[in-house]
């Protein structure tokens, strides 16, 4: 799990880390059951401060994507994968939004965004095929 | 007993010169709390008057509830202490220091000493002297670290490293903060802080202007860039309810730091003929510490200086 962190980006760094945690269980880096980095280590790893990689893991325990296993560490939880999936499905979303938000205030009609949108949409499915 | 450390009323003159005014706020048990202010702002002045090395010239300092002043001796057993600029006996080897020091502290020193030596990889049977900058600081986190103190004060420890030694300083003050135990430390890496820090405070020529959790700071404060049609308009009411913490305005661009930005004031902003772009973002902590220690500029006018909060006019006068 290859986790990094920008200090300065505006969102905060326990929620920068329940993100990228997500989306590694979404993508299946990470597969239930897995024994993940104590939060000592991984805040050693990460240079960041013990309580906020605590903090992140507390939020992971409550949506039931980690679980602490006694004695043994956290791990992440059978069912994680599904709803990190649609998790990250909302966050996707959001970004759409965000973008879409700041083109409308730029004075794009609707016409010429979804134009937009179509041609970006091709590109973006061609080059995933000429990668898998 | 929560607070490791409490700092009331705290002033501090050299002279004619106020190097601490009026200093109050108190350091939380298993916090890394992070002290910024530039350079002269008194913050090596408050770390030397925790320790008992500085009289003050008016209020109290309690440390692990102990007076400094009072008891130092018994400060230095459970307060651990990095100065910027470590005095260490030149012509003792890098293990003769550990022994040395180890004579003033519980069994168990030396060894922990010793495995900290291994750790960062010095070498046992160097002089003090032919060491690097580096290699010093080194030596002196680990005579610091190692009666395993309740509480470690490091006044700048990562000035003039390199890279790989302050990643090694952040690890080990990740370690403490990872078993409980207090860090306070004073920086110019504001990078450093803002992942490390839970807590910070910032000190601006002697006077406090801010402390706070880290993250409740940063979520508390927004950076408004508004542009304005026409700047010589008096602007919507809905600004009077924010606290604004620090204005610039540059022809028809007004940057702002304000406190209490809700969504129902943009709402009203964005109805607002006269302003036609609203940009709303999250500071990361240079932005705060510029907005907390900048003065206002002069492009301000007199009048409406006079409607600003309190706040405002504190960071004016500092």
């Amino acid at each position: 799990m290859q986790l990094t962190i920008e200090p300065n980006n505006g969102i905060p760094i326990y929620e920068q880390l329940v993100r990228q945690i997500k989306y590694a269980i979404a993508e299946g880096v990470l597969v239930p059951g897995q024994v993940i980095p104590s939060v000592r280590d991984l805040a050693k790893q990460l240079t960041v401060n013990p309580n906020t990689v605590q903090r992140a893991y507390f939020q992971l325990q409550n949506e039931d994507v980690l679980q602490s296993l006694r004695g043994r560490g956290v791990a992440v939880c059978d069912g994680a994968k599904k709803q990190c999936v649609v998790d990250r499905q909302h966050l996707l979303a959001e970004r759409l939004e965000a973008v879409l938000d700041e083109a409308i205030r730029g004075g794009l009609d609707e016409d010429r965004l979804r134009t937009m949108f179509e041609k970006a949409l091709k590109s973006a499915i061609r080059t995933g095929d000429r990668q898998s | 007993m929560r607070e490791v450390i409490s700092v009331n009323r705290v002033s501090k003159r050299f002279g004619m010169r106020n190097a601490l005014n009026n200093v109050t706020f108190s350091v939380p048990r298993g916090v890394v709390f992070a002290l910024l202010g530039e350079n002269g702002a008194g913050k090596s002045t408050l770390i030397r008057s925790m320790l008992g090395y500085v009289k003050l010239t008016s209020g109290i300092i309690s440390v692990c509830g102990l007076n400094p002043l009072k008891n130092p001796l018994e400060i230095r057993r459970r307060v651990g202490y990095v100065s910027d600029a470590p005095g260490l006996y030149e012509w003792m080897t890098v293990a003769q220091a550990g022994w040395y020091v180890s004579g003033f502290y519980p069994e168990g020193f030396l060894k922990s000493y010793t495995q900290k030596i291994n750790e960062f990889q010095l070498p046992h049977d160097s002089k003090i002297r032919d060491l690097s900058k580096g290699m010093r600081a080194k030596v002196a986190l680990s005579l610091a670290m190692s009666f395993d103190p309740e509480l470690l004060i490091l006044d700048e420890p990562t000035s003039g490293l390199d890279p790989l030694v302050r990643r090694s300083f952040l690890e080990s003050m990740i370690d403490r903060a990872a078993a409980g135990q207090t860090v306070f430390l004073s920086s110019h890496q504001i990078a450093e802080v803002e992942r490390v820090a839970d807590w910070v405070a910032i000190l601006h020529k002697g006077e406090l202007q801010i402390v706070a959790p880290l993250e409740e700071l940063k979520s508390s404060v927004t950076i408004l860039d508004l542009s304005l049609r026409d700047p010589l308009l008096a602007l919507p009411e809905a600004m009077d309810q924010m606290e604004v913490l620090h204005r610039t305005q540059r022809g028809r661009t007004l940057h702002m730091m304000v406190r209490g930005f809700t969504p129902e004031i943009e709402a009203s902003l964005s109805q607002n003929a006269n302003l036609f772009e609203i940009k709303a973002i999250r500071p990361n902590l240079e932005d705060l510490y510029l907005g907390f220690t900048q003065p206002f500029e002069s492009q301000f006018s007199h009048e409406s200086k006079a409607q600003t909060s309190s706040a405002a006019k504190k960071s004016e006068v500092a």
